[in-house]
């Protein structure tokens, strides 16, 4: 029997999600020994020869990725979206708060070229949002354990699926305050990460008055920030994909740190929506109804 | 899952603007069964609905005319609850819809429309009766004891009455229980019984600082003179209305409805004074104007004390638990609603799971919504429910300008029932379009219904809830504000006019301001009361 047929493939990314594959090492040994790699950034090829799976990295943001998906989707038999980008439209979708001709305008001023660039997309999309996905790995970038694991329960015919707690459960931070009964705010301001002289390494962030989205995001990616003394950034998206991860950041955190606090920080929708505007309720709410072009 | 959909006239109460033959046949297509009476409180309608249960296998049912508000505060209205429980509908699953207040008074000038919301209602009450889970409840053998707050004369005649029952009594006093039960010399016999008696106890310097649990089996604490007092109470008894700070302190641990003065509500001032909305907590009804009679404080001492050994002297007494639950496969054991829950009910333990504790939770669903995995939900609530009934509720309605309202079963909802009652005297009507959905407190509106209600097309949402220091849940309305007011952030970046939202503090007697606050909310956004865009 044949070797199944990968292909691996960029949208609107950064690639780090293709880093983050390159980052098994050794384990790629094992892994590429059992598929045929047929079309990938990695490899030579211009021609995308169709393939049994697909994986695809970065967001829906201009007419060439709408194309080449649609493309794979119709000649890849399991289609995997791999990253925040391709999972929840990432932290590029945050343009989607301002219109097409405002992004343009903020990137190139008058000088917007012409030609040669593929025409960009009045908003960013997810992968799901245009075709369906089969499997679905979020984080920033891909974890690559959880990238493995799902590579090798495919071509072992089993299937992935992903974890449903928060952060939290697999975060080893001690908590303290958070576990006492009480009306008060566990902090009596929000502080930035440059702004605390020291950050507690072995205490819960919240407790030390930093907003950690930990407890609106799904585990699983291994607490890699947090064991580098940075509290979570929300990349896995939320633990429930129809949960609003940036409603539920309010709802979640409106009895624990201070409202007020919270409400002046600079950017309370980019520092709740950082990776998932594009799948949260009004994706591209400024381009349908302010009526951009 | 059978529906069983029972409407009523109410009494010949309702005014005419809806019928409800037509709606009968209009909301019933889904139904087991669809039966219209007149009443449902004579011998012969419940005979008939327990039948109908019987014969279709019905296991939810929604009582269409009256307000959940009237089954809760009368006891026939609990009774026929009681009654559909003892042939298989759990009493979780039987749902009113308020054909009555909210629709026949309320829009008694657009039959047409107060028919499409009716429909909707009908409808709504539907999905809410087959999405609730069936509540569990607890049997207790109950403790024959009784805590008596306040020494007055009211407390010395239960006493007496209660001791003489077998009851154990403790009398506890904010100052000297034998000098307040020697201010009536009429009662000096009666003092001596209760102050000699060996099954009595007495509390002097005395304030509440814990208590939990239910009818039969409450766990009270006292701070006293003498140091801290525990106390197994079967039931409570207020003897000393006056005094508002037994009940500041009661309603810190039980859901004690306390009017504007700070005095506990009674369930129904006409027929049922001496009884409140939690069924181990009884008050000393005031009867008349002035300084009362002894006589008539007598009558109230022992209206209250019969009502409490009717309880406690049962075999069993059963407490239905509408509390909140935990998924241990989602909980990450966050602690959000740790901070979040007012009555410490919330606790995550060594094995990193939260856990609930039943003898405190009271249904309020704040942990529900500030659980950031869906691991939490609400008996009473879930979140499944409201989802689905906003989405419904949009549909139903159809095109044309309309308005959301999340109504508190405290302060908003009965609000909105008065508001029925107020436009019957003259109130200006308010647009059909405003289209409720009950919430157990002001703390379970999720942000992501506000979204979902933008989303699927209202114009508007509205949450009417309890005044500042009125909420039943203590701070539910106070958590509603910060979130509201991130969201308000939140909505704004995304091109949503904030003002679309709307925060209304009521209280639940105020029907005229309800009608008022969402009339000038449609001014102000300039919707138009019936068909066509703003």
């Amino acid at each position: 029997m044949s070797r199944p047929r990968l292909a691996t493939v960029v949208l609107s990314g950064c690639t780090g999600c293709h880093l983050s594959l390159l980052d098994a090492h050794e384990g790629l040994i094992d892994l590429l020994a059992g598929v045929e790699l047929v079309y990938s950034p990695l490899v030579d090829g211009d021609t995308f020869p169709g393939c049994d799976i697909a994986l695809v990295e970065g967001a829906v943001g201009n007419e060439r990725d709408e194309r080449v998906l649609r493309e794979v989707r119709e000649r890849s038999k399991v289609l995997i979206a791999m990253g925040s980008c391709a999972v929840l439209g990432g932290i590029g979708g945050l343009r989607n708060l301002y219109p097409r001709s405002a992004v343009l305008a903020e990137a190139y001023g008058d000088d917007v070229p012409g030609d040669g660039l593929p025409a960009l997309a009045p908003s960013v999309r997810a992968v799901s949002d245009v075709v369906e996905t089969d499997v679905e790995i979020p984080g920033c970038s891909v974890p690559t354990q959880m990238l493995v694991d799902a590579l090798t329960a495919l071509l072992a015919g089993q299937p992935f699926v992903l974890p449903r707690r928060n952060l939290c459960a697999e975060c080893t931070r001690t908590k303290r305050v958070l576990l006492e009964h009480g009306r008060d705010f566990v902090s009596d301001a929000v502080y930035s990460v440059m702004e605390l002289e020291r950050i507690d390494p072995a205490r819960c962030f919240l407790e030390q008055g930093v907003i950690c989205l930990g407890p609106v995001t799904r585990e699983g990616c291994g607490s890699r920030c947090l064991a580098g003394n940075m509290p979570c950034r929300g990349c896995m998206g939320p633990p429930q994909r129809d949960f609003e991860q940036g409603a539920k950041m309010v709802d979640a955190l409106a009895a624990i740190l201070p409202a007020g606090a919270i409400m002046y920080l600079d950017d309370l929708v980019g520092t709740a929506y950082r990776y998932t505007l594009p799948v949260s309720y009004f994706p591209s709410l400024v381009t349908e109804e302010a009526g951009d072009e | 899952m059978a529906l069983g959909l029972f409407l009523s006239r109410c009494d010949g109460k309702m005014m005419g603007t809806l019928d409800l033959d037509a709606l009968a046949r209009d909301a019933g297509s889904e139904a087991a069964s669809v039966m219209v009476f007149d009443s449902f409180f004579d011998e012969a309608a419940e005979r008939t609905m327990v039948e109908e249960v019987t014969k279709h296998g019905i296991d939810a049912v929604v009582l269409a005319g009256h307000s959940v508000g009237f089954y809760e505060h009368s006891i026939s209205g609990r009774y026929l609850w009681d009654r559909l429980e003892q042939v298989g509908v759990n009493r979780n699953r039987v749902v009113a819809a308020n054909l009555l207040q909210q629709v026949d008074w309320a829009h008694a000038g657009d039959p047409a429309g107060a028919h499409e919301k009716a429909k909707a209602l009908i409808a709504v009450a539907a999905l809410e009766a087959q999405t609730r889970p069936p509540a569990e409840g607890v049997a207790t053998e109950p403790v024959h004891s009784a805590l008596i707050l306040g020494a007055t004369a009211e407390a010395l005649v239960a006493a007496q009455r209660l001791l003489d029952l077998g009851f154990e009594v403790l009398v506890a006093d904010r100052d000297s229980v034998s000098d307040g039960f020697a201010r009536d010399h009429a009662l000096v016999a009666t003092s001596a019984y209760v102050l000699g008696h060996p099954k009595a106890s007495f509390a002097d310097g005395a304030r509440m600082t814990d208590g939990s649990g239910w009818i039969g089996d409450h766990d009270i604490e006292l701070e006293t003179a003498r140091g801290t007092v525990e106390f197994k109470a079967g039931g409570i008894l207020l003897a000393d209305p006056a005094d508002t700070r037994w009940v500041e302190e009661l309603r810190l641990h039980f859901k004690v409805d306390v009017d504007d003065d700070g005095h506990a509500r009674s369930l129904d001032p006409e027929r049922h004074p001496a009884e409140t909305e939690v069924r181990g907590i009884l008050v000393v009804p005031v009867y008349g104007d002035g300084e009362p009679a002894l006589r008539d404080r007598v009558a109230a001492a022992d209206s209250a004390a019969l009502a409490l050994v009717m309880r406690l002297t049962k075999p069993t007494v059963f407490h239905h638990l509408y509390t909140s639950r935990v998924d241990e496969t989602l909980c990450g054991g966050c602690a959000s609603c740790v901070r979040t829950c007012a009555f410490g009910a919330c606790s995550v333990h060594d094995d990193r799971l939260s856990h609930v504790d039943e003898r405190r939770c009271r249904g309020c669903g704040k942990c529900v919504v500030s659980c950031p995995v869906g691991a939490r939900d609400l008996v009473s609530s879930p979140h499944r429910y409201l989802m689905d009934a906003i989405g419904l509720l949009a549909d139903r309605w159809g095109a044309g300008p309309k308005v959301l309202g999340f109504l508190c079963s405290g302060c908003g909802y009965p609000a909105a029932d008065r508001s029925g009652n107020a436009i019957a005297e003259g109130t200006e009507p308010y647009p059909a379009s405003f289209l409720p959905v009950r919430i157990p407190c002001g703390g379970r509106l999720d942000a992501l219904y506000v979204l979902e209600a933008f989303k699927r097309g209202f114009d508007a949402v509205t949450v009417f809830r309890c005044r500042e220091g009125h909420c039943h849940n203590l701070i539910g309305n106070v958590d509603m504000d910060r979130r509201i007011n991130l969201l308000r952030t939140v909505l704004r970046a995304r091109a949503i006019d904030p003002e679309r939202l709307r925060i209304v503090d009521i209280s639940p007697d105020d029907g005229a301001g309800f009608a008022g606050a969402v009339n000038s909310l449609y001014a102000d956004l300039a919707l138009t009361s019936a068909g066509g865009a703003r």
